[in-house]
C-alpha cells in the first residue's frame, strides 16, 4: 500500500485545483516521483502508473517534438517544466472507471465512487460524454474523496490501461473542449499540457499577488492601529523618550517635547489654512476667524510652556525643545520679540503712518521690557553666584564648613526657583507682542504677518535639518586659516548661481 | 528712584500704631506718581525697577524686607493682588497696576506710557 500512499499523497496534492498546493505539488512531484520510477514499478507492480506516462509528462516538450511517446527509461528530466497537478497519478481511478464502463467494479468501491464516476473525468468514456465545464467545475473535494475511495480498490485493473491513462491525462487538463482526442493525441497532449501549465502558473501568480495584497493591507491596518496606540499613550504621558535621548530627560520635558512637536504640526495646518484663505480672497470676516484660531494656537503653546517650566525650568529655559538653528537665537527660553519684529517689519509693508508708529512703539517697548528682564536675570546670576561662593571659601573643600555650605545651598536653590518666573515673564512678553501685532495690523496684513512668522521658523527648522545632515568633509578646513581664506575666495570667485550657498 | 524708609515717617503726618497694613499700602501708593513695593533680594523686582528707570521714570520704592511692618504689608499685598507673589507691586497715580506681567502687558499694548504721563511721571 506504500504505492497507494505515495500516489494518494501526490494525487491529493494534485487534486486541489486551487492554489498554494501547487508548491506542494512540485515537492510531491519531486519527492514522490523522483526516486527512479522503477521503484514504483517494482513496488507496486500493478500500480496505476504507467512509467511511460510518467516520463512523458516529465520530458521537456522540446525534446518530444514528434509527439511520440518515447519511453526513456532512467531519464530524469528537469522537474521544473512539469508543474502540473494533473499527474498521471490521478489515474488511479481510471481502471475503475473503466471497469465501470466494462460493467465491473461496484464491488471495489463505495457509493462515493459511484457518484464520483459521474464526475470522473479520467475515464475517457465519461469525459467524452460530459462537457469540459462540468469537469472543471466539479468539486475538488469530491474529487478528492473520490480519489481516496478510488485508492481502495486493487489496482489490478490498472496494468493494461495505458491508452486510457494517456487519454485521461490529456482530458484531465484539457481546458478546451478537447473531448475527442483520438488522433494525434500526444501532440495535443503536449499543447494542452503547456496550456494547462500556463494556466496554473497564471493562477499561482494571481494567488500570490492576492496573498501579498492582503498581507499589505493587514500590515497597513496594524500600522495605523499602532500609531493610534502610540498617540494615545503619548497623550497620557506614558511615552518617555527625551528629545536628546539619555536617561536624564525628565518626563515633563519629554511630554513637552512631544506636545511641541504636535503643536508644530497643528501650526502648519493653521498656516495652510491662512494661505488658502488668502489665495481664495476670502472676506475679512472669514479671515479674521482663521486668524483668531491661529493666535489662539500660539496662546496654547505659551500655556504649555508655562506648565513645562513648572515641571522642568531648565529644559524650557535652555531651549532644549528647539532645533539647533532656532536655539541659536535663544533668549530666555524662546524667541526675542524685538528681533522677530525687526524681521517682520519689511514683510508687512505697506503700512499706514499710524501703523508704522504703532509698530515702532511696539518695537521700542518690547526692547525696553527685554532689557529689564535681562537685567533682572543678571541680578539673579549675581546673587546665585554670591550664594554659591558664600557657602565657603572656594579654596576650602566643601566639608570644611558643612553647615554654612548646606545653608547656602538651600538659599541657592530658592534663588534658582526664580528662573521659572523669568521664563514666564519672557513668554508673557512674547504673547503680548503677538497680540499687539494683531491689533495694529489689518486682517489681511495680519494674515501675511503670521504666515511670515510661520515660514520663518519653518525655514530655521529646515536649516537645522540641513545642518545635521551636512557632509562632514567640507571644503573649509578650520585648522588652517590660509586654506580657509583661499576657500572663501574660491567661493566668492564663483559666479553667484554656482555658489552652493545660494541654493536656499 | 528713591527709597522711602520708616525713618522718614517721623517727619510725616502722625500715624497710629496698628494701622491697617492695607490702608498703609494704599496711602503710600498715593503719595507718589509711581510706587513700587519690592523686596531687596527679589530679582524680578530688580527687573521692574530697571524697566521704569529705562523709560526715564523715577519710581518710589518701598523695600518691604527693610520695613518693620513689611511682613504685614506683604500679606496685604498678597490679598490685594490675588496671587502668592506680593512683590513687585506697582502703583501709578495711586492706582494699582499689578504684578510684573500686568506691567509688561500694559507696556506692550501701549497703555503704560499714557498712564505715566497722566500721573506726571513722564514729560516727553
Amino acid at each position: 500500500m506504500a504505492s497507494n500512499n505515495n500516489t494518494r499523497r501526490i494525487s491529493e496534492v494534485g487534486l486541489s485545483d486551487s492554489e498554494p498546493s501547487t508548491q506542494h505539488l512540485v515537492y510531491g512531484v519531486l519527492h514522490g516521483i523522483s526516486p527512479p520510477s522503477s521503484n514504483f514499478i517494482d513496488q507496486h507492480g500493478s500500480t496505476a502508473y504507467d512509467f511511460g506516462e510518467l516520463e512523458e509528462a516529465l520530458i521537456p516538450k522540446v525534446l518530444q517534438n514528434d509527439g511520440d511517446r518515447k519511453p526513456l527509461l532512467g531519464i530524469h528530466p528537469p522537474p521544473t517544466l512539469e508543474i502540473f497537478p494533473s499527474w498521471p497519478v490521478r489515474y488511479q481511478p481510471t481502471p475503475r472507471a473503466h471497469s465501470h464502463q466494462s460493467g465491473e467494479s461496484t464491488t471495489d468501491s463505495g457509493s462515493a465512487q459511484n457518484t464520483g464516476s459521474q464526475l470522473e473525468p479520467e475515464s475517457p468514456v465519461s469525459s467524452s460524454q460530459k462537457s469540459q465545464p462540468n469537469r472543471r467545475s466539479s468539486d475538488p473535494s469530491l474529487h478528492q474523496k473520490q480519489e481516496r475511495s478510488d485508492m481502495a480498490p486493487a489496482p489490478s485493473d490498472s496494468t493494461a490501461h495505458h491508452h486510457n491513462q494517456s487519454k485521461t491525462l490529456v482530458d484531465k487538463r484539457g481546458a478546451s473542449s478537447s473531448t475527442e482526442r483520438v488522433g494525434s493525441k500526444t501532440l495535443d497532449a503536449k499543447t494542452l499540457r503547456r496550456l494547462a501549465q500556463n494556466r496554473e502558473a497564471a493562477k499561482k501568480s494571481r494567488l500570490r499577488k492576492k496573498a501579498y495584497v492582503q498581507q499589505l493591507e493587514s500590515s497597513k491596518i496594524k500600522l495605523t492601529q499602532l500609531e493610534q496606540d502610540l498617540q494615545r499613550a503619548r497623550a497620557q504621558g506614558l511615552f518617555i523618550a527625551g528629545a536628546g535621548g539619555g536617561s536624564n530627560v525628565s518626563s515633563g520635558a519629554a511630554i513637552f517635547d512631544m506636545e511641541h512637536a504636535r503643536w508644530i504640526e497643528e501650526n502648519q495646518r493653521h498656516m495652510a489654512e491662512l494661505r488658502a484663505g488668502l489665495n481664495a480672497h476670502l472676506p475679512d470676516t472669514d479671515l479674521r476667524l482663521i486668524l483668531d484660531g491661529c493666535l489662539g494656537h500660539y496662546d496654547e503653546i505659551f500655556r504649555l510652556k508655562g506648565i513645562a517650566a513648572k515641571a522642568d525650568v531648565f529644559h524650557v529655559f535652555s531651549g532644549l525643545w528647539l532645533t539647533p538653528a532656532e536655539r541659536c537665537f535663544l533668549w530666555m527660553g524662546g524667541f526675542k520679540p524685538s528681533e522677530l519684529l525687526k524681521i517682520l517689519v519689511p514683510q508687512l509693508e505697506p503700512l499706514t503712518e499710524q501703523q508704522f508708529i504703532g509698530i515702532c512703539n511696539l518695537q521700542q517697548s518690547s526692547q525696553q521690557a527685554e532689557e529689564a528682564l535681562s537685567q533682572g536675570l543678571e541680578a539673579l546670576h549675581q546673587s546665585l553666584a554670591d550664594t554659591v561662593v558664600g557657602g565657603g571659601s572656594l579654596g576650602d573643600p566643601p566639608n570644611h564648613h558643612v553647615t554654612n555650605y548646606m545653608a547656602h545651598m538651600a538659599i541657592a536653590l530658592a534663588r534658582l526657583a526664580n528662573l521659572e518666573s523669568f521664563v514666564r515673564q519672557a513668554d508673557n512678553l512674547r504673547q503680548q507682542t503677538l497680540h499687539q501685532l494683531r491689533r495694529i495690523l489689518t486682517v489681511r496684513q495680519a494674515v501675511r504677518c503670521f504666515l511670515a512668522i510661520g515660514e520663518y521658523y519653518s525655514r530655521l527648522r529646515a536649516l537645522s535639518s540641513l545642518w545635521a545632515s551636512r557632509p562632514r568633509e567640507s571644503m573649509i578646513t578650520y585648522g588652517n586659516s590660509s586654506q580657509l581664506t583661499s576657500s572663501l575666495q574660491m567661493i566668492q570667485q564663483q559666479p553667484p548661481h554656482q555658489n552652493h550657498f545660494s541654493t536656499f | 528712584m528713591h527709597y522711602q524708609t520708616e525713618a522718614w515717617g517721623a517727619y510725616m503726618a502722625p500715624r497710629t500704631a496698628g494701622t491697617d497694613p492695607l490702608e498703609r499700602v494704599e496711602r503710600l501708593a498715593a503719595e507718589n506718581a509711581v510706587v513700587i513695593f519690592s523686596i531687596s533680594s527679589c530679582c524680578m523686582c530688580h527687573a521692574v525697577k530697571r524697566l521704569f528707570c529705562g523709560m526715564g521714570v523715577n519710581p518710589t520704592v518701598y523695600e518691604l524686607d527693610e520695613d518693620p511692618r513689611g511682613k504685614e504689608m506683604e500679606k496685604a499685598l498678597v490679598r490685594l493682588l490675588g496671587s502668592s507673589q506680593a512683590v513687585p507691586a506697582v502703583f501709578i497715580g495711586g492706582k494699582l497696576i499689578g504684578p510684573m506681567d500686568r506691567v509688561m502687558a500694559s507696556h506692550i499694548n501701549g497703555s503704560l506710557v499714557p498712564l505715566l504721563k497722566e500721573a506726571g511721571a513722564l514729560w516727553l
